[in-house]
């Protein structure tokens, strides 16, 4: 009703002032007095400048249809353009450069007396497949969801709006359309993982010394070590979190005003932004920042001495169990000749 | 000039070479020939060969449980495509006005997204074993590689040009389907239409010896 009075009155103020001659002019001015124009007055209630929140009544029945405008999508819009868009592109790039500078100054970090060449087994097809899956999704959903992102301040300059339009328009549909598939990866993974990621004693230690990089010495650490199983939380947490607030965003028809796809696309974004830079420093610990590191996903081998020098509580256990493969055996299994063991060394130490 | 190319010669050129194709491939195959088995039948060729088309759609007890993952992957993946090729309204619509002339009730939206993502779910996973799995790994060839990647471009392609506003991505998407189809014939992709030939065969050959294929 309040609206509607004040709609009323300013279609009969809008004539006089259309009429009026010139600007009004300000009450500080020298050159005269003017009253405030009473437009201000109904915009300002409509833009719901002083945080009252006004609904009024439509014909259209649906969540947030009495609203004539939301201030507070004014606010988000602001908040995304301004704040996660320019730190999101700010992180992503410092963390490239931070691994980029680490790899040049300390080099791929070689496993202390070199690789032996006798195996041990770390993680069956299935672990392998499963995780190898997550990656191929979270990287298409990482490159569609980034230009969605960080497109038209990257890619309208590079290739102008009606290119960009068209990536944009492929990326919203894809990324769409594998968010679910995240979700189920997701859940192959924690079933998968879940038990061996548990915390227990010792990992406060590793916390502590950095993983290594405070103080001297080796820091001792089980089948996933204090950083990894952080890594692992984080992706279970943070990733149920996108993966809900992506399918809040993708399915608007549960009755979720503005105000939570708002709040499902900040939750989403920064979420996703953290698993990202995150992912950047995984990858790069996992190939080429560590010796023998990838071998473990690629074959589901590593190298024994690679276990004791950053895993050694399970490698002890391998040790005592004697579950370690010989060279030959190692090759055999990947249907290479005995003779092949030095190309399979090789190979993983890349 | 490319809208022209793609929607059209190249794309009755795919079709010939598609259509062409399978049918040398198919033909070869019937008229190859082979010397009749003068043996004497120990069981019935013709009833084993049928059954053997549909048991192999179940893996046997004893492998199951080291092939659980590559069956459910198989599963989602080939009837997730299947739908998409032929329920997808689209690919109805597409069928309709092009090739056949006339259309059936498609898939409802939903469905559509569902089938897709199964099939996309499927076709990583069974790409990934092939990777990981050592077996599988050396028997592959570069032709199935070829294979699972072109089929994944076509269906990305596909699905990138959903929402049917963009001339450049329905343009990608077919032209991805004709190399598609160029490529079928001389690839892996002809187990289409060789599979159930091919588990007839062998049912037939086993069959007659006594034996359960």
């Amino acid at each position: 009703m309040r609206i509607k009075t004040l709609l009323i009155l300013f279609c009969l103020v809008l004539p006089q002032i259309s009429l009026a001659d010139g600007p009004p002019k300000s009450l500080n001015s020298p050159e005269g007095v003017s009253a405030i124009s009473p437009g201000s007055e109904l915009w300002r209630a409509v833009r719901q400048r002083d945080g009252e929140v006004l609904e009024g009544v439509s014909q259209v029945k649906s969540v947030d249809s009495g609203m004539l405008i939301n201030a507070r999508g004014d606010q988000w819009a602001r908040f995304r353009i301004s704040k996660l868009t320019t730190y999101g592109g700010i992180a992503i790039a410092a963390v490239f450069v931070i691994v980029i500078l680490l790899y040049v100054v300390r080099g791929k970090i070689p496993i202390e007396g070199g690789l032996s060449g006798r195996m041990v087994r770390r993680f069956t097809d299935y672990e392998r497949i499963v995780h190898w899956t997550l990656a191929i999704v979270f990287l298409f959903l990482t490159i569609t969801g980034l230009i969605l992102l960080l497109g038209k301040p990257l890619l309208i300059p590079l290739f102008g709006k009606e290119v960009f339009s068209v990536f944009a328009s492929a990326s919203k549909e894809g990324h769409n359309l594998f968010g679910p598939l995240f979700l189920v990866s997701l859940i192959m993974i924690f079933l998968s993982f879940a038990r061996r990621n548990i915390y227990e004693k010792g990992d406060l230690t590793w916390l502590l010394k950095g993983g290594g990089i405070i103080g001297d010495g080796h820091v001792s650490g089980g089948f996933f070590n204090m950083g990894e199983k952080t890594w692992y939380w984080m992706v279970i947490l943070i990733g149920f979190a996108i993966a809900i607030s992506g399918l809040i965003l993708v399915s608007p028809v549960f009755g979720q005003g503005r105000w939570i796809m708002e709040l499902s696309h900040v939750i989403h974004t920064i979420g996703a932004l953290i698993l990202i830079t995150v992912s950047i420093g995984h990858m790069y610990l996992g190939s080429i920042g560590s010796e023998g590191a990838m071998e473990g996903m690629k074959s589901g081998y590593v190298d024994i001495n690679w276990a004791d020098a950053h895993h050694d509580r399970w490698g002890k256990k391998c040790h005592d169990e004697n579950l370690i493969i010989s060279a030959e055996e190692y090759a055999r299994l990947q249907g290479r000749k005995p003779d092949d063991t030095a190309e399979l060394a090789t190979e993983q130490g890349k | 000039m490319i809208e022209y190319l793609i929607d059209g010669p190249l794309w009755y050129f795919s079709l010939a070479v598609f259509v062409i194709g399978v049918l040398w491939q198919l033909g070869s195959i019937v008229f190859a020939g082979r010397k009749g088995d003068l043996s004497v039948a120990r069981g019935n060729a013709t009833s084993s060969g049928f059954k053997n088309i549909f048991s192999r759609f179940i893996p046997h007890r004893e492998i199951a449980p080291q092939i659980g993952v590559q069956v459910v992957a198989g599963y989602l993946f080939h009837l997730g495509l299947f739908a998409l090729l032929f329920f997808a309204a689209p690919h109805v619509l597409f069928l309709e006005e092009n090739l056949l002339g006339f259309g059936w009730t498609p898939m409802p939206h939903w469905a559509f997204i569902m089938a897709s993502q199964a099939a996309f779910l499927g076709l990583i996973i069974l790409w990934v074993r092939r990777m990981t799995n050592p077996v599988s790994r050396l028997i592959s060839t570069l032709d199935d590689h070829i294979v699972a990647i072109l089929t994944f471009v076509v269906m990305l392609t596909g699905c990138l040009a959903l929402l049917e506003g963009f001339n450049a991505l329905r343009l990608l998407h077919r032209f991805t389907v004709e190399l598609w189809l160029i490529y079928f014939p001389f690839s892996a992709l002809m187990h289409t239409f060789t599979f159930i030939p091919s588990r007839a065969f062998t049912g037939a050959w086993f069959g007659r010896r006594g034996i359960d294929a």
